[in-house]
């Protein structure tokens, strides 16, 4: 418990390391691709990675280049429903991780509100199309009057 | 070890999360979370009522409503938002109520800066770990037996004598050696009276030397001033329930302590200006060759508008009260216009970093001042303003109060 | 490549987009990892010392409290590098660095003072409107791709 605010964070110096970047892959509702065939995909490129299973996809860790080019490959297994994410922390930094907290992290709360539209991203991505969405303007002032003097009459 | 739940909407970006921790872990506590999901976030801040636009301020109040619903287990809790924020002090104060009103967890509440002081961040933490370990010391409402309550503060030492819930002896001392102090003033309490140490039940000892005194004479209840000036106060004013605001304007420094049930949650201290404090008067009642007790029932008299008084420093505050004298301006109107710089002054620094709650309980030497408990009274917008009686030795009376049912020396022997 | 400044700096969906048109997003989880990475500092569990809300001068005057000039001094500098900005109005809210609503207000004003090319869209609450965040964001960053070559 005492990890979250003792002098020196226990981590490795890979941990440390600032060219070492770490990205959440999260799978969109609808998605063709399962987490761990993601995992397994991951495995597959060779490249020198840490890869984790996690119940939103999956999150990996390594030197900035290593990432990105498994994240490119990565998303051609099914470009519309293959988000990512950049994280701050490495996973399972005891600063952060939940485990030590007890309370979840700040960011995992906003990436629970975006998951809820992300089925609907994923379709425009795939399907484009035109869409006009007609703006809400305020009652006239006019009907206003009409339809409260209605109600009132209806009474 | 004692839980403290942390609500807040973001200590670490003040850069004071680590100070916050360290404070805590220094008596024995840990900070934690409430844990909650983000539905329940939404749940709780539309149930709670208070729109705010923060959105740290909202995972705030699900965090309160964590606690009051039973949903987290805290021992304590800690609520704290940024100095100057009026948004999140609005929800700071509510959340406290809140948690005050529906639960029995000790709250302590503050308004930080990136320079918090760590003084004021020990204090607050080691007042919430003792109410939880000593919950059942502070719920004392009576004194019994034969108790003997030392303060130790920075100018001065004060001792008090208890037995059966009265006040039987009382001294008074300048703090020289916290030790011999101590005695001088006891041996004046006793004196009052045909007790001697040999017949104490028990010790209580605080203030700036109460580690020191503990030791000294083996003292069974070692606290600090907040939570014992708090019961004190209360205690004296006969309000142990309900909210009450403990004012304290000293020689050198002001405390003033919010109290929730006879349990503080809130404090400031401030000591940066002579000119708010009781040593602006004192160089009054010498400049006006009056002693500093009719200092008081002469500022009553008197009209501050009457007198010039264009600084609260106590350099050229006093020169202005100076001219105003030569110029042929009453006694009793400086003395009223000195009563009413050191209360505006206090206002100004300190009383507007706290949420003011009635009665307000002015306790210290200076709440012997009479013109400067009216003066508090008007700054404040005339609010109840209770000056109750042994006032000015208030942390001996909270510390004698409290250690009583603690000593049993007399069992021994 | 254009480094494009998104509001919230810490939305999936806006960096995910950007970066799919091989555009730099402008992250807040970069700047945090600077921090938290640098064993210099040690202040957990974000490595930020009172240092910073003096740091976030820079941004806003000493009378603004210190939660807000802290956060600017992790979000200013994205600030200051983006060549463009994406702001989305309504977002669901964020907690932690983005949780701070004065914060915001100025973060918003200062990228709409930076003279680079911004848009502004609503968050979506329907497919339709979804539709149309997507297209937009595509088109702005489209409208970009343009301009650099222009130049």
């Amino acid at each position: 418990m005492s990890e979250n605010l003792c002098p020196k964070v226990n981590m490795s110096s890979e941990d440390w390391d600032p060219d070492v970047i770490t990205r959440m892959i999260i799978l969109g509702p609808g998605a063709r691709v399962s987490e761990s065939e993601i995992v397994g995909e991951f495995h597959m490129l060779g490249l020198p990675l840490t890869i984790k299973n996690t119940c939103y996809g999956s999150m990996i860790s390594g030197k900035k280049d290593d990432v990105l080019k498994a994240i490119e490959e990565i998303r051609k297994l099914d470009p519309p429903h293959i988000f990512t994410k950049e994280r701050g922390f490495a996973p399972g930094d005891p600063r952060r991780c939940r485990g030590h907290r007890f309370g979840p992290r700040e960011g995992f709360h906003q990436m629970e509100k975006e998951y809820t539209i992300l089925g609907y991203v994923a379709e425009a991505l795939e399907n484009p199309k035109d869409v006009t969405v007609e703006k809400k303007k305020p009652v006239k002032v006019d009907d206003f009057k009409e339809i409260m003097n209605e109600c009132l009459e209806n009474k | 070890m004692v839980k403290i739940a942390l609500v807040s909407c973001g200590t670490e970006y003040s850069g004071i999360q680590k100070e916050i921790e360290k404070a805590a872990n220094k008596f024995g506590a840990e900070i934690i979370l409430p844990e909650i999901d983000l539905d329940y976030i939404d749940e709780a801040y539309e149930k709670f009522g208070f729109s705010a636009q923060s959105s740290s301020l909202k995972l705030m109040i699900a965090r309160a409503m964590a606690i009051v619903e039973g949903k987290s287990k805290p021992d304590a809790v800690f609520i704290a938002t940024c100095f100057r924020c009026a948004e999140a002090a609005l929800v700071r104060n509510e959340v406290r109520r809140f948690i005050q009103n529906n639960t029995r967890i000790p709250v302590v509440t503050y308004s930080f800066t990136e320079r918090t002081k760590a003084d004021e961040l020990f204090i607050r933490m080691e007042a919430l770990a003792t109410t939880v370990t000593r919950r059942s010391i502070l719920a004392r409402e009576k004194q019994e037996g034969l108790t003997l309550g030392l303060d130790s503060g920075s100018t001065t030492t004060k001792a008090v004598l208890m037995e059966n819930n009265n006040v039987i002896g009382t001294g008074w001392t300048s703090t020289k050696d916290i030790i011999e102090s101590a005695k001088t003033a006891a041996a004046e309490a006793f004196g009052q009276t045909d007790y001697d140490w040999d017949d104490l039940d028990g010790i209580g000892t605080t203030g700036y030397g109460r580690f020191t005194m503990g030791q000294e004479f083996g003292a069974e209840l070692i606290q600090e001033e907040l939570s014992v000036n708090a019961k004190g106060a209360v205690y004296l004013a006969d309000r142990q329930k309900g909210e009450a605001t403990v004012l304290d304007i000293g020689g050198m420094d002001n405390k003033v302590i919010t109290v929730n049930n006879g349990i503080p949650d809130n404090f400031t201290m401030g000591g940066i200006c002579a000119g708010a404090s009781g040593r602006f008067l004192d160089m009054t009642s010498r400049r006006l060759d009056v002693d500093i007790t009719e200092l008081g029932p002469l500022a009553v008299q008197g009209d501050w508008r009457r007198a010039m008084l264009n600084s609260y420093c106590i350099v050229f505050g006093i020169q202005d009260l100076v001219t105003t004298l030569a110029a042929g301006g009453s006694k009793a109107d400086v003395a009223a216009a000195a009563c009413h710089s050191v209360s505006e002054q206090v206002y100004e620094q300190q009383l507007q970093e706290i949420d003011i709650r009635e009665p307000l309980i002015q306790v210290g030497g200076t709440s012997l001042i009479s013109g400067l408990v009216e003066a508090v009274s008007e700054t404040l917008g005339g609010i109840e303003v209770i000056v109750p009686e042994y006032s000015q030795h208030i942390g001996a009376v909270g510390a004698a109060l409290l250690v009583s049912g603690m000593g049993h020396r007399q069992d021994n022997k | 490549m254009v480094k494009v400044a998104i509001y919230p700096p810490n939305s999936l969906i806006l960096a995910d987009l950007i970066e799919r048109k091989g555009h730099t997003p402008l992250v807040l989880q970069k700047q945090i990892r600077q921090k938290i990475k640098d064993p210099e500092i040690d202040s957990p569990p974000m490595n930020i010392t009172e240092e910073d809300p003096i740091k976030g001068l820079k941004y806003a005057a000493i009378e603004v409290p210190s939660g807000v000039r802290g956060r600017m001094s992790i979000i200013g500098p994205l600030i200051d590098e983006a060549e463009a900005a994406i702001i989305v109005d309504g977002a669901p809210f964020g907690f932690g660095c983005i949780g701070c609503a004065r914060t915001n207000e100025l973060s918003i004003f200062l990228l709409r003072n930076r003279d680079i090319p911004v848009l502004e869209i609503t968050y979506p609450t329907n497919q339709d409107e979804t539709y149309v965040m997507v297209n937009e964001i595509n088109n702005f960053i489209d409208s970009l791709e343009e301009k650099s070559e222009e130049e």
